[in-house]
């Protein structure tokens, strides 16, 4: 089958049903608690003046416009690719004409959500460093039309270096396994999602407040538990089984979102890329070229060390956060984390001298808890009284530990080429980046630590800015000095 | 061609030992007018609190919180007036520097060969005292920015067309 770009072409006619469903969706969801409102009204039988049959068709008459819009914009939608550019019109009334240039396409990648999958679709995404808006999203082509597609946009040398690539047998190098994936879910630091449920529930509470009490619901609760109030303890108790289970349903929200983001993860070697396939309602296909990569992360922790689980995010730049997590790889083992990385980045060695900051880094972060705690005294007077002070006895044993941790993780590596930083408390994170791709050096020094001779280097590349932190002044000009000398005297792009 | 020099500390070009040039006096004028503006909003809100408010506490303490205010002004003030001291600036063959700040000092230097577009921009005070705001746009996040404030127009257009030719100029 061949496929042709030259000339000016809509997508597949189901893109109709994707854009009227993606509309759809997106103002049920931004609309859905009103829904739920009416709702409740009806059941409670106080109609609120509108009848369900005016609104019934109300809503049939929004969904008729909707529809329109889809197939106007169905129609008005064409893209074409010319030896060196990507070409799109858009726009029902306003025309757009929007041109991308082959070479500066950041990431090409395909996208299936569930509507797609079932109308067996594919969305292609096309990207630049540039910001946010000049994505580029064509939400419905035929998934060998997409394929192609794809390649014609990452041909830049024709034909030679194509046939190349054939040549060279795609090898799958890495396929996350349903227990490695339970693993990774499970040993995940659980406080994140911790936040995300009870910020969640608060939330939900206040929305609903009204209608809880409407429904006596709250009454039937507290019937339920019957809770001595007299007790301190009992109190205490309840409070911890409510966090206890809070943190249970934050692990099955863990668990159970890491198997849905990464199911069937994999990593596909190619010559000069690399593949990454995953998901299970939202599957995507993203396609990774080491010279537009900013930054490296890698993440563990201890129980995934001990499970021989570690995780890759690369970092490309200006990609919203969103986006970000796409790139993650997560579950893999040791030896195939050490591959990728030398794939990425060719010449790294993990094996440079390593760096501590000065002993004053662990006065800083002294300093940043016992202001934080000696804050948090105030409230836990109002919570239990006289005995508020007790507390400390906690918060000491959590700064030693703190400290203590903080302190050996961090550590930093410079080479010829590379820097490394490595941080973190619960999880151990290592900052990789090549020289040539920083953006600008910042020496930063407040004035107790100029007194102290004590100098923090902060590093921005065009994705992220990572910082050398509390090192002696001397070392740290003796860093920036060295840095710049590499980056000014060579000519090495950064992208 | 490629060498591999053996490097030792202080053979590299020092950033310690540029000489950054102080930015324009007259700048400072402009921080006046902008502190001037916030300090008068201040002290209009409290004459106000003082005639309307009826909170008894708010009255019995009023000269309290207007020391307060005043105190918290002539400090702010002589802060502003340190950290003036301390923007300062300079160009050298292959990166632009820029220095500022006095409880958190910070120097932060940008390659040429990393500037993606410079922008000078002129408020309205700024035309007035003729002044000038270069502004050092790179790649990727506002990090990595560097926009040099109360610079003489001539300075700002003598750095932006030098850094402008080498940027296109290339090398």
């Amino acid at each position: 089958m061949v496929f042709d770009f030259t000339e000016p072409a809509r997508q597949s006619p189901k893109g109709i049903l994707v854009i009227f469903g993606f509309k759809a969706f997106k103002f049920l969801k931004s609309f859905f608690i009103l829904f739920v409102a009416y709702g409740i009204s009806l059941f409670q039988n106080n109609t609120i003046g509108i009848s369900p049959t005016v609104l019934g068709l109300g809503f049939v008459a929004f969904l008729v416009l909707l529809l329109i819009y889809a197939i106007l914009n169905y129609l008005n939608f064409k893209f074409h690719v010319s030896a060196d550019d990507f070409h799109l019109n858009t726009g029902i009334l306003n025309k757009d004409n929007t041109i991308i240039p082959k070479s500066k396409i950041q990431n090409v990648y395909i996208k299936q959500n569930f509507l797609q999958q079932i109308i067996n679709v594919v969305s292609l995404n096309i990207e630049t460093a540039g910001d946010n808006k000049s994505e580029i999203e064509i939400s419905a082509l035929d998934k060998p039309t997409a394929l192609a597609l794809k390649k014609q946009l990452f041909a830049r040398e024709p034909l030679a270096d194509a046939t190349k690539e054939i040549t060279k047998e795609d090898e799958v190098f890495f396929r996350a396994s349903l227990k490695r994936l339970l693993l990774e879910g499970v040993s995940q630091n659980h406080f994140k999602s911790f936040l995300i449920i009870a910020s969640f529930m608060v939330g939900l509470y206040s929305e609903f407040e009204k209608y809880l009490e409407k429904l006596q619901l709250s009454e039937r609760i507290e019937g339920a538990v019957n809770f001595d109030k007299q007790t301190l303890v009992n109190i205490f108790i309840f409070y911890l089984f409510i966090a206890l289970l809070l943190l249970l349903v934050s692990l099955v929200f863990s668990v159970v979102k890491t198997l849905i983001v990464n199911f069937n993860l994999e990593v596909v070697e190619r010559e000069h890329t690399l593949e990454i396939n995953k998901g299970l309602f939202n599957k995507m296909s993203l396609t990774l070229t080491p010279s537009r990569i900013q930054n490296l992360v890698v993440k563990t922790n201890r129980v995934k060390a001990y499970f021989n689980l570690y995780g890759l995010n690369v970092m490309q730049a200006m990609v919203n956060k969103k986006q970000q997590k796409n790139f993650a790889m997560v579950a893999m083992e040791k030896e195939q984390l050490q591959h990728l990385i030398q794939k990425l980045l060719k010449t790294y060695s993990a094996a440079t001298e390593k760096h501590k900051p000065a002993p004053y880094y662990k006065r800083i972060l002294w300093l940043r808890l016992v202001v934080f705690f000696a804050i948090l005294n105030l409230p836990a007077y109002f919570v239990f009284g006289t005995y508020f002070w007790m507390i400390n006895i906690v918060f000491l044993c959590f700064a030693l530990l703190y400290v203590h941790v903080k302190f050996k993780k961090a550590h930093f590596q410079i080479s010829a080429e590379h820097i490394s930083i490595g941080s973190g408390f619960i999880e151990t994170v290592t900052n990789i980046l090549e020289i040539h791709k920083i953006q600008a050096l910042k020496l930063q020094q407040s004035i107790f630590q100029k007194r102290n001779g004590i100098a923090s280097v902060v590093i921005a590349t065009a994705s992220k800015s990572v910082v050398i932190p509390y090192i002696k002044e001397a070392e740290a000009n003796e860093i920036y000095n060295y840095l710049l000398f590499i980056l000014e005297s060579q000519d090495r792009d950064w992208m | 061609m490629f060498t591999n020099l053996q490097l030792t500390p202080d053979t590299l070009p020092q950033i310690a030992q540029v000489e950054l040039h102080p930015i324009d006096k007259a700048y400072f004028k402009i921080i006046m007018i902008n502190k001037a503006i916030i300090y008068g909003a201040g002290f209009v809100a409290l004459v106000f609190i003082k005639l309307f408010a009826s909170n008894i506490a708010m009255q019995s303490n009023f000269w309290y919180i207007f020391t307060a205010f005043v105190v918290f002004c002539v400090l702010n003030f002589i802060l502003a007036l340190l950290a003036f001291k301390k923007r300062k600036y300079a160009l050298r063959e292959k990166d632009v520097i820029y220095a500022h700040g006095l409880l958190i000092h910070k120097i932060t230097t940008v390659p040429i060969s990393r500037i993606q577009h410079i922008e000078t921009s002129r408020s309205w005070f700024a035309r007035q005292l003729g002044l000038a705001t270069l502004n050092i746009f790179t790649a990727g996040e506002s990090g990595s920015d560097l926009s040099i404030k109360g610079l003489s127009d001539a300075e700002a257009t003598r750095i932006n067309d030098f850094l402008s030719t080498k940027v296109n100029g290339g090398v």
